[in-house]
């Protein structure tokens, strides 16, 4: 029996209805209903503060809560005598990586904690360690400090820890958020087996859109409430259309255009991506062409929409409009675009013994959008540091606008614009004051002053918010107000260190949109980090980083049309016994075949020959195939696919140096 | 109630306070370095006033005079100056405290019977040592006129000096210092500096022990498992105690052999006090761990809550019995002060629970009352 014949026997788990919850001012969580039913993955999707966390501490019975009804393994939650009672069949995973765990003690002593505080008597303890840590392959590490472990591994440790005592029902709390690509396929694939395996129910929160086809069904979250919910396939299917990608020159001309009849317009890199509600994939194209006039698309590519344009449709559907200010004023010149913005050579910065970053070299050109990818703790921001002049580099060089930024003075420094992860933001200011205070930072005078606040304000869209405290803005329009205290100055090199983490979906777009038109329109180099996959795919050229270096380098359609040559075209397979598919597709050779929700993802070097091949192993183990289909490649795919030749490769070095 | 659990968090919270660096240092050397900064500081005996003399005299008498002060412990003799100018100017840099003029024909005077006027400077910044330094001053001068005094009635009436004394100061003064013979206030002052560390560090440590899992969100771990309140505070308090306990010892150690005060008292009895005095500062720590989420906060209000009351109400500094009666009344809301009676009457008077068995129900119940209310306030399922 499989789990997906089982949930629909099963009775519900977890039963929810009409739940509120207020901080003093602030209502988290405005009238939610739920069902999760046994042996379920269950996603809730949303981005920060749109009370995914709340919910599931009123389920984990460790938050009270005002008005609503919680009904868990058939206990209604609402005191904490009645919480108790449910405690000892569940396991919660707060957020925060690691931040749950203790980090003076060893892998080994963070488990047995945890155990020996739910009385896992010691033989069950040592067998499930045993079995856990070699799953998760930290049985290498047992006696490393915790505190020392990497944010993959920390993350594993963290649900070996909820799981010791087999709790029938597994609250996870955005546990992938700031893990590597390679860890957080690891993670899902344990974690679907550990349910498969024990029956178990698992209830999961995650900022990545990209992650929604993992789960067997979900809610998409915002500000409190559901949107929708259901299997991925229903949620896609209640707002049909297509989501069009194809080339356009003049971009900003076409974007411009397009706008005026669609709702969903963005710009990726060289690339323009819309959603149309048109699910006939020849019509969908001829409303692009229509949209665009004389204007000719090159290149075009009808998929399914993804969840993200989903998700921003059902916003919208709901009347939160686009406040974006679309009337961008014209730039007041045509910049000098020549030449390098931003050079890296060799950079390289120690921390004591640690490698935090290791011999990064990429260029930059004025007008060009770059990006820097990895998880937590990859380098990032390191590099940011030193290529700002904040941190000297232990060896190599890097120079912005020409100049070697250790040596570089306060007029180069002028030139440069940074915005941190933190938003550095005067909270108790308002608007008008916090942009007023970086003009006089920077030293400009009265008039100069008066126009940039101009250009701030209708750049941003930030009118109506001009006397609002920059405490009280919603995160996107804070976003925003960062970015063009930045860019008070007229920066010609703009750093952005994780601009959009918290930031939802739409908010998140209207971001991309500004970027994309200070690179085009002024010229400006914007070097930007994010640990989004799916955000990378609007730079026009990236840097992939992990442990400190750059594994790969060149613009998203260039890195996966190198992967597909090297591995193979992707291909999603449903069928009704997916993990038996997963186990026999790898035995056929297919090393690559991954669980994802109810759905197994694999490479297929040969079209038609590899897939045949398949299908075949497939039927004779008698798993029932509902469908294959090609899927494009995400730059998800393209990064774990790099780690794990480099690690395979560090395998054989290894292995070759014992011989 | 189950002992596995508490042991289990007990000896989790014990691996972590031995290794984070941070916390090793706050439990076991803060104390340490608080009772001999604090130790060595909050001496109020004003001894070895350094002074210096411009003597226009320079006869027999007047360095008879003088060597009076040489003599003393209270001075401390910087050297001779040639004016009052040098003086002023010794006095304002603060290279002297005080400076003594003696006139021209001081001797030539007083043997010829005239009254003479010594002028005598003193540094008038910190009120309380000009008092001492005046009292000293005063005390050492009527004693050379007495001796003056003694010396023309021998002489007069050809009567013996010890006779003549007799008729000069007919009524003597036998003062005979109890508890803390020698009047030394490090005798006083490091007993009670004892309590002090303990008052302060260990609900410090406590707060920041529990607060560190709020912090954190570890603490959810414990709302999510099926440890009891209970279990969870008997075994996140256990290893503070013990800490607490421990340095108890350590400063008790440090009072009697580096500071070298006198304990008269029974020592297992004054053990066993310390610990109800400790389980009682740790509940404050508890306390202040309830109302607070952020280490930082924990650390400022403990130090408020803990240090202050103690500063001013536990007899640290002002006995209880001099202080108002509003200020008495608050003297025994805090545990300060039944502590700082049992560490003076253990360490000086030698005195056990026969006369301090008050002072050790009063801790007793303020540590059974802080727990309960800890107890009370603590939710495995809080509002926010």
């Amino acid at each position: 029996m499989n789990a997906l014949t089982q949930t629909t026997t099963s009775q519900p788990l977890i039963r929810v209805s009409g739940l509120e919850k207020q901080y003093r001012q602030h209502m988290a969580v405005r009238g939610i209903d739920l069902t999760i039913r046994q042996g379920e993955i269950y996603g809730l999707i949303g981005p920060d503060g749109a009370g995914k966390s709340s919910l599931m501490k009123v389920i984990a019975g460790v938050l009270s809560y005002e008005a609503g009804a919680v009904e868990v393994f058939g206990i209604t939650v609402d005191s904490e005598p009645a919480a108790e009672r449910i405690k000892h069949r569940l396991g919660f995973l707060p957020q925060g990586l690691g931040l749950n765990l203790y980090p003076e003690l060893s892998v080994e002593e963070n488990v047995d904690f945890f155990a020996r505080l739910r009385l896992v008597p010691e033989r069950d303890l040592a067998d499930r360690k045993a079995r856990l840590l070699a799953i998760t392959r930290l049985d290498r590490f047992r006696d490393r400090p915790m505190k020392h472990l990497s944010g993959g591994m920390k993350q594993k440790l963290g649900l070996i820890c909820t799981l010791i005592h087999e709790p029938e029902l597994a609250i996870l709390d955005e546990p992938t958020t700031g893990v590597d690509p390679v860890s957080r396929r690891d993670f899902w694939a344990i974690l679907t087996e550990l349910v498969q395996e024990r029956r178990m129910t698992a209830l999961v929160s995650t900022a990545y859109m990209d992650e929604a086809s993992r789960f067997h069904r979900l809610s998409l979250l915002s500000n409190g409430r559901i949107l929708a919910s259901g299997t991925p396939s229903e949620v896609q299917a209640l707002v049909p259309g297509s989501a069009v990608t194809f080339q356009a020159a003049p971009q900003l001309e076409a974007l411009a255009r397009l706008r005026k009849t669609f709702t969903q317009v963005e710009a990726m890199g060289p690339l323009i991506h819309v959603f149309t509600e048109e699910t006939e994939r020849a019509a969908a194209k001829q409303r692009i062409a229509d949209g665009l006039g004389d204007i000719t698309a090159g290149e075009v590519r009808v998929d399914d929409p993804d969840l993200e344009d989903v998700f921003v449709a059902l916003l919208l559907r709901q009347g939160r409009l686009k406040d974006a200010g679309d009337v961008l004023p014209p730039s007041s010149a045509r910049l000098n675009r020549d030449g390098l913005a931003i050079e890296a050579k060799g950079l390289v910065r120690d921390f004591r013994s640690f490698r935090a970053v290791d011999r990064v070299s990429f260029q930059v050109k004025q007008g060009e959008i770059f990006g820097l990818l990895g998880a937590n703790g990859a380098g990032k921001t390191t590099v940011i540091k030193m290529l700002t002049g904040i941190l000297p580099p232990t060896g190599g060089e890097g120079r912005v606008a020409g100049a070697d930024m250790r040596k570089a003075g306060g007029v180069i420094k002028e030139r440069i614009g940074y915005m941190s992860q933190a938003f550095s933001l005067y909270l108790d200011l308002t608007v008008v004051e916090n942009i007023r205070l970086f003009a006089g930072i920077y030293g400009l005078d009265k008039e100069e002053t008066r126009t940039r606040l101009e250009w701030i304000i209708r750049m941003a869209g930030l009118a109506g918010y001009e006397s609002d405290l920059a405490g009280r803005l919603p995160m996107g329009v804070r976003q925003r107000l960062a970015l063009g205290c930045a860019l008070v100055h007229r920066p010609r090199v703009l750093f952005l260190d994780e601009p959009t983490s918290g930031v939802d979906p739409l908010g998140r777009r209207h971001f991309w949109d500004i970027l994309s038109r200070l690179a085009r329109d002024e010229g400006v180099a914007i070097l930007i980090t994010t640990h989004y996959m799916s955000e990378a795919e609007h730079c026009d050229r990236l840097a992939l980083m992990y442990a400190g270096r750059v594994v790969t380098e060149g613009s998203p359609g260039d890195m996966k049309r190198h992967v597909e040559q090297e591995a193979g075209h992707l291909f999603e397979v449903i069928a009704d016994q997916p993990a038996k598919a997963v186990l026999e597709l790898r035995r056929a050779g297919f090393a690559g075949a991954a669980l994802y929700g109810t759905r197994v993802h694999m490479f297929c070097r040969d079209p038609v020959r590899d897939k045949e091949c398949a299908c075949q192993a497939l039927a004779s183990s008698g798993v029932t195939i509902q469908s294959v289909t090609a899927r494009p490649l995400s730059l998800e795919d393209v990064f774990v696919y790099k780690v794990m030749a480099l690690e395979d490769q560090e395998r054989a070095s290894v292995s070759g140096d014992s011989v | 109630m189950n002992l596995r659990r508490i042991a289990t968090v007990a000896s989790k919270e014990w691996r972590e306070t031995v290794r984070d660096r941070m916390f090793f240092l706050l439990a076991f050397l803060l104390p340490i370095l608080w009772m001999l900064v604090f130790g060595y500081g909050l001496v109020l005996d004003v001894e070895n006033i350094p002074f210096a003399v411009v003597d226009r005299d320079r006869s027999a008498l007047s360095r008879d005079y003088l060597y009076r002060f040489f003599e003393s412990r209270y001075f401390s003799f910087q050297g001779y100056l040639q004016s009052e100018d040098e003086a002023d100017a010794a006095l304002q840099t603060g290279k002297i405290r005080a400076a003594i003029i003696v006139p021209e024909k001081f001797e030539e005077r007083l043997l010829a019977g005239q009254p003479v006027g010594i002028q005598t400077l003193i540094d008038g910044t910190f009120p309380l040592r000009t008092d001492i330094t005046k009292m000293y001053v005063i005390a050492i001068n009527s004693a050379f006129s007495e001796e003056r005094v003694i010396d023309h009635v021998s002489r007069r009436s050809g009567i013996a000096r010890a006779q003549a004394e007799a008729r000069v100061r007919p009524i003597r003064l036998e003062v005979r210092y109890l508890y803390n013979e020698e009047v030394r206030s490090t005798w006083s002052m490091v007993p009670a500096m004892l309590m002090f560390t303990l008052m302060v560090s260990s609900p410090l440590l406590t707060a920041l022990g529990i607060v560190r899992e709020k912090e954190t969100g570890s603490i959810y771990n414990i709302y999510s498992s099926t440890v009891t309140k209970f279990e969870f505070l008997a075994g996140k308090l256990f290893p503070y105690v013990l800490i607490s306990s421990v340095n108890a010892v350590v400063l008790w150690v440090m009072a009697t052999l580096w500071f070298g005060v006198p304990f008269k008292g029974n020592l297992p009895f004054f053990l066993a006090a310390s610990l109800v005095f400790v389980l009682s500062s740790t509940g404050i720590g508890l306390l202040v761990s309830l109302m607070v989420r952020t280490q930082i906060a924990a650390l400022l209000i403990t130090l408020i809550v803990a240090m202050v009351p103690t500063i001013l109400y536990s007899g640290l500094i002002v006995p209880v019995s001099s202080l108002s009666p509003g200020s008495q009344i608050q003297a025994h809301l805090f545990p300060g002060m039944y502590y700082t009676n049992i560490v003076r009457g253990a360490f000086l008077k030698g005195v056990g629970f026969e006369v301090l068995w008050v002072d050790v129900l009063a801790l007793a119940a303020y540590a059974a009352a802080l727990r309960i209310v800890g107890y009370r306030f603590f939710t495995k399922r809080p509002r926010s």
